[in-house]
């Protein structure tokens, strides 16, 4: 089961003996239970929370070393890139933002 | 948002999808099992990218789906008790019961809340000294610590009017019923990032082993699709089956202790049925002896409700990916989601629903060719085949499992040109 | 319990209230009734059709045909970020005038209210709704009170009408998409719906969101004259979100919607309460968005114009009309997969799943 979402821990405190905590969630704050990671996450660590339940403690050093090792894997060759990047700058009216990279992607 | 966004990176996406067609010289099955990941393929369209190099089928993964009718039917005798007010994750509402939903019951005058957590029913019930609060406790192994904490904390408080329905299950018995099933075509399968988060690993590593099956711990974000998906089929291709975990950033081999060791405390494996699949012996959680007095089918003498499915609807051969939705002679004419007859047209991570919504595209408008992946033009109209009306395996309504033994399970692999 | 009694002096039984509150006897059409509409409407939104107090307003309008509208309001809470129901219901009503390129008038105003709704709290509607009138220049000229027992009416249940005087020029109708035509969304989406959800109790989580509730009446106007005949659809996407406003126009005008998901805007909190809730933006309901077809030759021109207003100063080209797939709205997500956005069959419920 699914929906678990990363915040930042941004207040902790004691509500009779549970471990409970704000998370903020990209401006959203929610009160969370930090029990489970009350050993491990303190403020300013981030979180992944599941109903209201911090669950894990995000390993930011592992999410930034795998996550630039996948950048790397899965680089597009160059003209692909360019052309994913003229695509996105295309207005619904048919004129590139780029006239060159439509070009080139026209041109092959 | 931070650890989100950057794994819906639309290059990032399309990348993976480019090593993922270069590095299969042949075409693989996968499962992934949680309702969330196919909600993500599903959402974001990954199915289209993966063209016809891997074939994802949608496991059982929806808790709510999985429900057996009986529960339903002991949540909806509930919510219609004056004395209580009924709480539940807001899944559940639309869910079909023998004769009405939660939402129906909602209409007529019953008191059902949907809350976003199982501690804010218990604070309800604490601000509601007079009135009977019960919570629907669904869910696979993620949800179990939040559910588990919340009767451990009525207990510790002593709080005397709350009380749960449960209907907790596990997911690795499931798997194992999928891969024993005669007709299993699965070949890889993409694990539950969450669940694996509280659990671990350690109970994937003899399945991997036995059933000669890449497992892969995947995370939700389109990025974690396709690197799971890589993943696997990098394993497939190599001739390899292990566990492997994408989701780094949440997952450790040995899940979250805590949450473990409170789940141990509260609640003990036992036999479920599971919706339209049957029972599937050690897959279900249950409240301890030293719990019942917070168990609600004991505190409303519900334990001796029994119901039969109705034959109809054909959710378990789709919750074992033996049928595909549209292949369900009810699909799309007495089965809808406006009218559903079990809960994989319900719930927004069924895969019935998902093939309506998702599927209606490929049948009207066929899907959308690569070479126009990158056009800002209207898309044009293909003739391509659906994907969806390739001849899969024909339903079968036989249950019995494969004797188990050690012996390699070859899975045979269709002839197709390259 | 007459309303005499009531209005006497000491030998009153009832016990002194610390806060006022509505009574019964202020829908019975008798002294408290009266006293109510004197003290607490009139002051608010007084204008010269509404001071003559007759059984209907009478008051001329410039056209032969007119543009007439209903709407009503029963959010729950009654208050929220960004507005209570009071101004959602003014602007909710302008705007339904406004779809129509019709140029509001005249609103009433009926109001249901729960026995016990405090009389603080029916004063903030009433000064917001008279506030959001004033603001169009729109009088509310004719209403109605009627009041019910506790327990019904969530605090207050408040009816709009509307009428308008239509345009000569702009009229536009969900029928008159075409094929090449492009879709302009004016504003940020799914704002209010989110801070609705954010106020109501069970769901407990803050967030800096607030309902864009807002008159449109501006934006229309911005559309007028020369560009009046490229402008083939407005709606407004309340209810449903957009997913359900755009289907409505493919499904009326026969054609394929192609949203793209780029093009939309949504803001960083609004996006991560939908995250959190398992909500998806495309249904969530807005307040003070604009949606506009517009013919393909004169859309930058379009949408420049509705950038020049506070309101539309954000406004982006979403998707275009097509030919394919008619009656269908399909969108094209950032990767470039597409998907179909069907309309939902009901609410979109928070899941966990």
């Amino acid at each position: 089961m699914c929906l678990g979402i990363p915040g930042r821990i941004v207040d902790r405190r004691d509500d009779r003996g549970l471990p409970m905590g704000v998370v903020d969630f990209g401006g959203v704050r929610r009160e969370c239970c930090l029990a489970y990671v009350a050993d491990e996450a303190n403020v300013g660590d981030y979180v992944i929370v599941h109903v209201g339940f911090a669950i894990s403690r995000v390993d930011e050093a592992e999410a930034r070393r795998t996550y630039e090792v996948l950048r790397e894997m899965s680089q597009l060759d160059e003209l692909d890139w360019m052309r994913e990047v003229a695509d996105q700058g295309m207005s619904m009216l048919g004129s590139p933002a780029d006239p060159a990279a439509a070009a080139r992607e026209t041109g092959g | 948002m931070k650890y989100l966004d950057e794994y819906r990176d639309a290059a990032l996406v399309r990348g993976l999808g480019e090593r993922i067609r270069a590095t299969a010289t042949r075409p693989w099955v996968l499962m992934e099992v949680c309702g969330g990941q196919t909600h993500t393929i599903v959402k974001q369209g990954l199915d289209e990218l993966l063209d016809d190099c891997v074939e994802m089928i949608h496991g059982p993964g929806c808790p709510v789906c999985v429900t057996p009718l009986e529960q339903i039917d002991k949540a909806l005798r509930l919510a219609q008790d004056p004395r209580v007010i009924f709480t539940s994750f807001g899944d559940m509402l639309r869910v079909p019961g023998s004769d009405c939903d939660l939402q129906q019951v909602r209409a007529r005058g019953g008191q059902v809340r949907v809350v976003y957590s199982p501690l804010d029913a218990l604070a309800l019930a604490t601000r509601n000294p007079d009135k009977q609060v019960v919570f629907f406790a669904v869910g696979f192994e993620t949800t179990a610590p939040a559910n588990a904490m919340a009767v451990w904390r009525a207990k510790e408080l002593g709080v005397k009017n709350f009380s749960v329905l449960v209907s907790h299950v596990t997911v690795p018995p499931a798997m194992m019923a999928i891969l024993d099933s005669p007709d299993n075509r699965v070949q890889g399968f993409l694990a539950a990032g969450h669940v694996c988060t509280v659990m671990g690993w350690t109970e994937y590593e003899p399945i991997a082993a036995r059933y000669r099956v890449p497992i892969i711990v995947t995370g939700f974000e389109p990025v974690d699709i396709m690197e799971g998906i890589l993943l696997a089929v990098t394993q497939l291709e190599q001739g390899r089956a292990e566990v492997e975990n994408q989701y780094v950033r949440s997952v450790r081999r040995e899940g979250t202790v805590p949450a473990r060791s409170l789940v141990e405390q509260v609640f003990e494996l036992v036999n479920r049925k599971w919706r339209g699949i049957g029972e599937i012996p050690g897959s279900g959680l249950a409240l301890r002896p030293e719990f019942a007095d917070f168990d609600a089918e004991f505190r409303f003498g519900l334990q001796d409700i029994m119901v039969d499915e109705p034959a109809e609807c054909h959710a378990g051969d789709v919750l074992r990916g033996q049928l595909k939705p549209f292949q369900c002679p009810a699909f799309g004419s007495s089965c809808t989601p406006e009218r559903p007859l079990g809960a994989p047209m319900v719930s927004s991570e069924g895969a019935c629903a998902a093939y309506y919504n998702y599927g209606r595209l490929r049948r009207e408008v066929g899907a959308t060719p690569r070479a126009e992946w990158g056009s800002a033009e209207s898309d044009s109209l293909t003739t391509d085949d659906s994907p969806l009306t390739t001849d899969d395996s024909p339903l079968t309504t036989d249950d019995s499992r494969l004797t188990t033994d050690d012996s390699l399970v070859t899975v045979p692999v269709p002839e197709v040109p390259r | 319990m007459t309303a005499s009694s009531l209005a006497a002096g000491p030998a009153c039984p009832l016990p002194i209230a610390e806060v006022e509150r509505v009574q019964l006897g202020h829908g019975s059409g008798g002294k408290m009734s009266a006293a109510l509409l004197r003290d607490r409407f009139m002051p608010l939104l007084d204008n010269a059709a509404l001071r003559r107090l007759g059984d209907a307003a009478v008051v001329p309008v410039a056209t032969g045909q007119i543009a007439v509208s209903t709407d009503t309001f029963v959010v729950s809470p009654i208050e929220f970020p960004g507005g209570n129901i009071g101004s959602l219901a003014v602007h909710g009503t302008l705007n339904d005038i406004a779809m129509m390129g019709a140029r509001p008038r005249y609103l009433s105003a009926g109001f249901v209210l729960e026995e016990g709704l405090s009389l603080d709290a029916l004063d903030r509607v009433v000064a917001a709704m008279a506030a959001a009138a004033d603001l169009a220049a729109v009088p509310v000229i004719t209403g109605d009170t009627k009041v019910v027992e506790r327990g019904r009416a969530d605090g207050l249940y408040l009816n709009t009408t509307g009428i308008g005087e239509l345009d000569p020029v702009l009229r536009p109708s969900p029928d008159a998409v075409r094929p090449g035509d492009v879709l302009i969304v004016s504003a940020p989406i799914a704002r209010h719906g989110m801070a609705i959800m954010a106020a109501r109790e069970g769901l407990a989580f803050e967030a800096q969101i607030e309902s864009d509730s807002a008159s449109l009446v501006p934006l229309v106007d911005l559309l007028r004259g020369d560009l009046a005949r490229a402008v083939r659809a407005l709606r407004d996407p309340t209810r449903g979100g957009l997913a359900s406003a755009l289907n409505e126009i493919a499904a009326a005008s026969r054609v394929g919607v192609l949203l793209h998901e780029a093009g939309l805007l949504i803001p960083d909190p609004v996006a991560a309460a939908c995250e959190m809730l398992g909500l998806d933006p495309l249904y969530v309901a807005n307040e003070g968005v604009l949606t506009a077809f517009v013919a393909r030759d004169r859309a930058e021109e379009a949408l420049a114009a509705l950038r020049s207003h506070p309101l539309g100063a954000n406004a982006t080209i979403a998707g275009e009309a097509v030919a394919d797939h008619a009656g269908l709205v399909v969108l094209r997500t950032r990767i470039g997969s597409r998907r179909v956005v069907d309309m939902l069959p009901g609410d979109q419920l928070p899941r966990i799943c």
